[in-house]
């Protein structure tokens, strides 16, 4: 388990405050915050690479601001992977297996290479691989020194669209399987959503919100959190029943249909863009499939379109324009029918 | 498909770039051309010029030696750390290059002198002289080549990623692991060029030598002694054995450094 107490960074351009955490053995912490929000500085504090000004990192129970970066056992995956360009894949995962004492290391180093698909690589060198390849072996390289902790900087960021998409489901179904303990850190929301089992957002140098996925996106703590991750609405559910691709899910009871290829019993969560919610008075004999009674909580005008918070059993959040929402004489507590089609909704494997 | 047209500018650059080649190439070929069969086998033959020409490949191979085992660690250090006076050792490392050699000469004098803080110490303790040994042949060599070793090493090991560092310390390896396994073969590049000029520049030197030690000879000072006490064309005849034998070195190094000739960077 790791604990990060009331720490304080402080490399001139780079300012944190206060920033305080606590991560369970095998679970996924991801920080969330915009470009320059000064992540990277706190990764490479937790490292060991710069002191901190104040605060304290403990490590299992350890005090470890004083350890050099080499005794902490955190591993660090780099952005753009930081592979030895002068050994081959089967000696950078082997760089550090000399300096700590790992048991089984052949088993363990075939089950990673196993697991990571990457046997037939093993004798090449950084330069002839493709950057998703360079990423599961600096994620191999890692994971054999059974690190305490293991540090991501957003390590999908360099990955063409296609690779990241793919890594990103793959990532998770990894550490969780390998019961890895994962601080990582992106700016982008999808990615927190599809890796983390407990997101912190960063702002400003501070953590302003630490929660679960859905918690971070439905019920952000104030304005800068909400501008951050956006107004999509974040729910959890299970996988009621999928025929033929179409997949209804279950979330606290309520059914919602979905578009998805996901097997029956899997926990998944479901993302909903407001700006695919639609809002009438009646049923109508429309083609969405998802249709709930709700109720108008709240009114946030944004220029010519309305934010309309709703309660239909779940938070629900609607973009409409002002026109639509004069004509649905819109206002607080009244109640209305909510709207989106099974393909609006975006669905995202979280088993563990 | 290229595009074939000329360029007013780089047709001029080139010129002058050409001419640039000429000067160095002339007077090279000229001097090879220039020998007279007789005399050159006579200094071939000679026990003193062959004497003089081992003294020159050898010291200076050392001087390069010692400047890599002592320069290296500073290049280091100046790659990877900042500290206060940093750039008042930046510039005393670089002076050498601004002091003319007859001057080095002298300086060394004071130190490595008979009388000097370190010439007397040496003598007091080990019975080792500088002036007008090896010794003091190599002392001055590495005064006037040091500079080359430690600028080429210190850009080899900026050329390194630090990250690669980082990554190497995560994984277990101590200061001296990281810079064994990481940093030097990453850097051998520069380390190899540093220690190829710097044994160019120390098989060179004539100035600071001579001061420091007439006798034993080096080559440019044989080439000297040939000229002022016989004429050009013995001299010559020197020069160009020393020559050949310095362009032989320099081409394997080159060689063994870079792989192949005009592969300067990778």
């Amino acid at each position: 388990m790791i604990e990060i107490k009331n720490l304080d960074i402080d490399l001139g351009e780079f300012r944190l405050r206060d920033i305080n955490l606590s991560i369970e053995e095998g679970e996924i912490f991801v920080i969330l915050g915009p470009s320059g929000a000064g992540k990277t500085v706190l990764l490479e504090t937790v490292a060991g690479f710069y002191p901190p000004k104040a605060g304290s990192i403990i490590l299992n129970r350890n005090f470890a601001n004083d350890l050099p970066p080499e005794k902490r056992n955190i591993g660090f995956i780099f952005q753009d992977y930081a592979l030895f360009p002068h050994l081959n894949v089967k000696e950078n995962i082997f760089f550090g297996t000399r300096y700590r004492r790992i048991d089984g290391i052949e088993e363990k180093f075939g089950k990673i290479v196993s697991i990571l698909g990457i046997e037939n690589i093993l004798h090449r060198y950084p330069k002839t691989l493709s950057g998703g390849e360079q990423q599961r072996v600096s994620l191999a390289r890692a994971l054999i020194m059974e690190p305490n902790l293991l540090l991501f900087d957003e390590p999908l960021s360099s990955l063409d669209e296609r690779i990241r998409e793919e890594l990103r489901e793959e990532l998770r179904i990894i550490l969780k399987k390998m019961n890895q303990t994962s601080l990582f850190v992106t700016h982008d929301q999808t990615e927190a959503l599809v890796v983390a089992d407990k997101i912190g957002v960063m702002h400003d140098g501070r953590i302003a919100q630490v929660g679960k996925p859905d918690e971070i996106f439905n019920t952000p703590i104030n304005e800068q959190v909400a501008s951050f991750v956006g107004v999509e609405t974040v729910l959890e559910g299970k996988v009621a029943s999928n025929i033929d691709g179409l997949a209804v899910i279950d979330v606290n009871g309520i059914e919602i249909e979905t578009v998805a290829d996901v097997p029956v019993g899997e926990k998944v969560l479901l993302g909903i863009r407001p700006e695919n919610v639609t809002l009438s008075f009646a049923k109508d004999e429309s083609s969405a499939r998802n249709n709930f009674e709700a109720k108008v909580t709240r009114l946030t005008p944004l220029g010519a379109v309305v934010k309309v918070s709703l309660k239909c059993g779940f938070p629900l959040v609607a973009l409409i324009t002002k026109l639509s929402a004069e004509k649905l004489e819109l206002e607080k507590d009244k109640e209305i029918l909510a709207s989106f089609k099974a393909t609006a909704v975006h669905v995202i494997k979280h088993g563990s | 498909m290229r595009f074939k047209r000329l360029n007013v500018m780089y047709f001029i650059f080139s010129l002058m770039g050409g001419l640039l080649v000429l000067f160095t190439l002339l007077p090279i070929l000229r001097s090879f051309l220039a020998q007279t069969p007789s005399i050159l086998i006579e200094e071939v033959t000679d026990k003193g010029v062959q004497e003089a020409i081992f003294n020159s490949v050898f010291l200076s191979a050392i001087s390069a030696t010692v400047a890599a085992i002592f320069g290296i660690p500073l290049a280091y250090i100046l790659a990877r750390k900042n500290f206060f006076g940093k750039s008042l050792v930046e510039s005393i490392i670089d002076l050498p290059l601004a002091i003319p050699h007859t001057v080095a000469g002298i300086l060394l004098l004071f130190i490595f002198g008979r009388y000097g803080m370190v010439g007397a110490l040496f003598e007091r303790f080990f019975s080792l002289r500088f002036v007008g040994t090896k010794l003091g042949i190599i002392v001055a060599m590495l005064f006037v080549s040091l500079p080359f070793m430690v600028n080429s090493a210190r850009e080899g090991f900026e050329s390194v990623d630090v990250r690669l560092e980082q990554v190497a310390s995560t994984l277990g390896a101590a200061p001296f692991e990281v810079f064994k396994r990481v940093s030097f073969p990453l850097a051998i590049r520069g380390l190899l060029t540093g220690w190829i000029l710097t044994w160019a520049r120390a098989i060179s030197e004539f100035g600071a030598v001579i001061i420091l030690a007439y006798h034993p000879m080096t080559a440019p000072i044989k080439v000297y002694d040939v000229f002022t006490q016989f004429d050009l064309k013995h001299s010559s005849a020197v020069a160009v054995l020393f020559l050949a034998i310095c362009l032989v070195g320099f081409v394997i190094f080159r060689f063994l450094a870079y792989g192949g000739m005009g592969k300067r960077r990778q």
